[in-house]
């Protein structure tokens, strides 16, 4: 196996001190955690404008790499609750006829972009634990009138996917938000096709965080 | 790392992305050096 720090520059990227997708053990709740999540993004799906603690909507998106011209084609109530932390199309485009995941949808930005991506003949499972997200995210799939998205409830930890299903795993300022980020990435390992793919953005911490901080349910969401 | 552990292979990451500057987390951001990425990995075939 081999890791490879690709950057455009060309300079070798150093090796990150820690990252979130390392193994943290944190003492909070892990239902009480969910309840907190699913409040706070429940909040980003229904009143974006009400500004949090990250980034949202276009702004972000742009940030983050999206051609403005691909954004210009969704859904405005979509693409305003975006609270995404890296780009999962930054890595090439899906193919045609390619079976998608995408764990912790959100507001279904990637979920409508992958669609497209796709096609007819591919299929996107859109699958978030937040029913205000799956709400939005059906909203979108129904003003862009694609017929080639499911969106379900469920957890990261536990997707209700088959197994050896996808071509592609996509997710998007998931993962830090899950205290066992080991399960999750099984959970995407066992849906994955052999050869199969994911394509996530997370984020990364370069210093060790202290317990106190990762005990604090409020810093888990921002 | 994590995804290697879990037995993904192929590992490419893209370049670091302050996610928060300008943001009200910033202040946290910045103490615990948190950037925003976008990971590549594979299932073996």
């Amino acid at each position: 196996m081999r890791t490879r720090w690709r950057h455009d520059d060309g300079h070798t990227a150093r090796r990150p001190q820690e990252v979130t997708t390392e193994i943290g053990v944190s003492r909070i709740d892990r239902a009480e955690l969910r309840r907190f999540i699913s409040e706070k993004y429940g909040e980003v799906a229904t009143n974006p404008e009400l500004g949090f603690h990250f980034h949202t909507g276009r702004p972000l998106a742009l940030m983050l790499g999206y051609p403005a011209a691909l954004l210009d084609k969704l859904p405005a109530g979509n693409l305003a609750s975006f609270a995404g932390t890296g780009n999962p199309f930054l890595f090439g485009d899906l193919r045609p006829g390619e079976r998608v995941v995408d764990v912790g949808c959100g507001t279904g930005l990637d979920t409508l972009i992958a669609a497209q991506q796709v096609g007819p003949s591919g299929r996107v499972i859109a699958v978030d634990m937040t029913a205000e997200m799956r709400q939005k995210t059906r909203e979108g799939v129904d003003e862009m009138r694609l017929s080639n998205v499911e969106v379900r409830e469920g957890f990261a930890e536990t997707l209700p996917v088959d197994d050896g299903s996808a071509d592609v795993v996509i997710s998007n300022g998931v993962v830090n938000l899950c205290p066992d980020k080991l399960a999750v990435f099984r959970e995407m390992l066992r849906v994955l096709k052999p050869g199969g793919r994911i394509q996530i953005g997370d984020i990364l911490v370069h210093k060790e965080v202290p317990q106190d901080s990762k005990d604090d349910i409020a810093l888990w969401s921002g | 790392m994590l995804l290697e552990l879990t037995g993904f292979t192929d590992v490419v990451m893209s370049n670091e992305v302050d996610v928060f500057s300008g943001s009200k987390h910033e202040s946290d951001a910045k103490e615990f050096e948190t950037r925003g990425v976008t990971v590549y990995a594979r299932r073996p075939a």
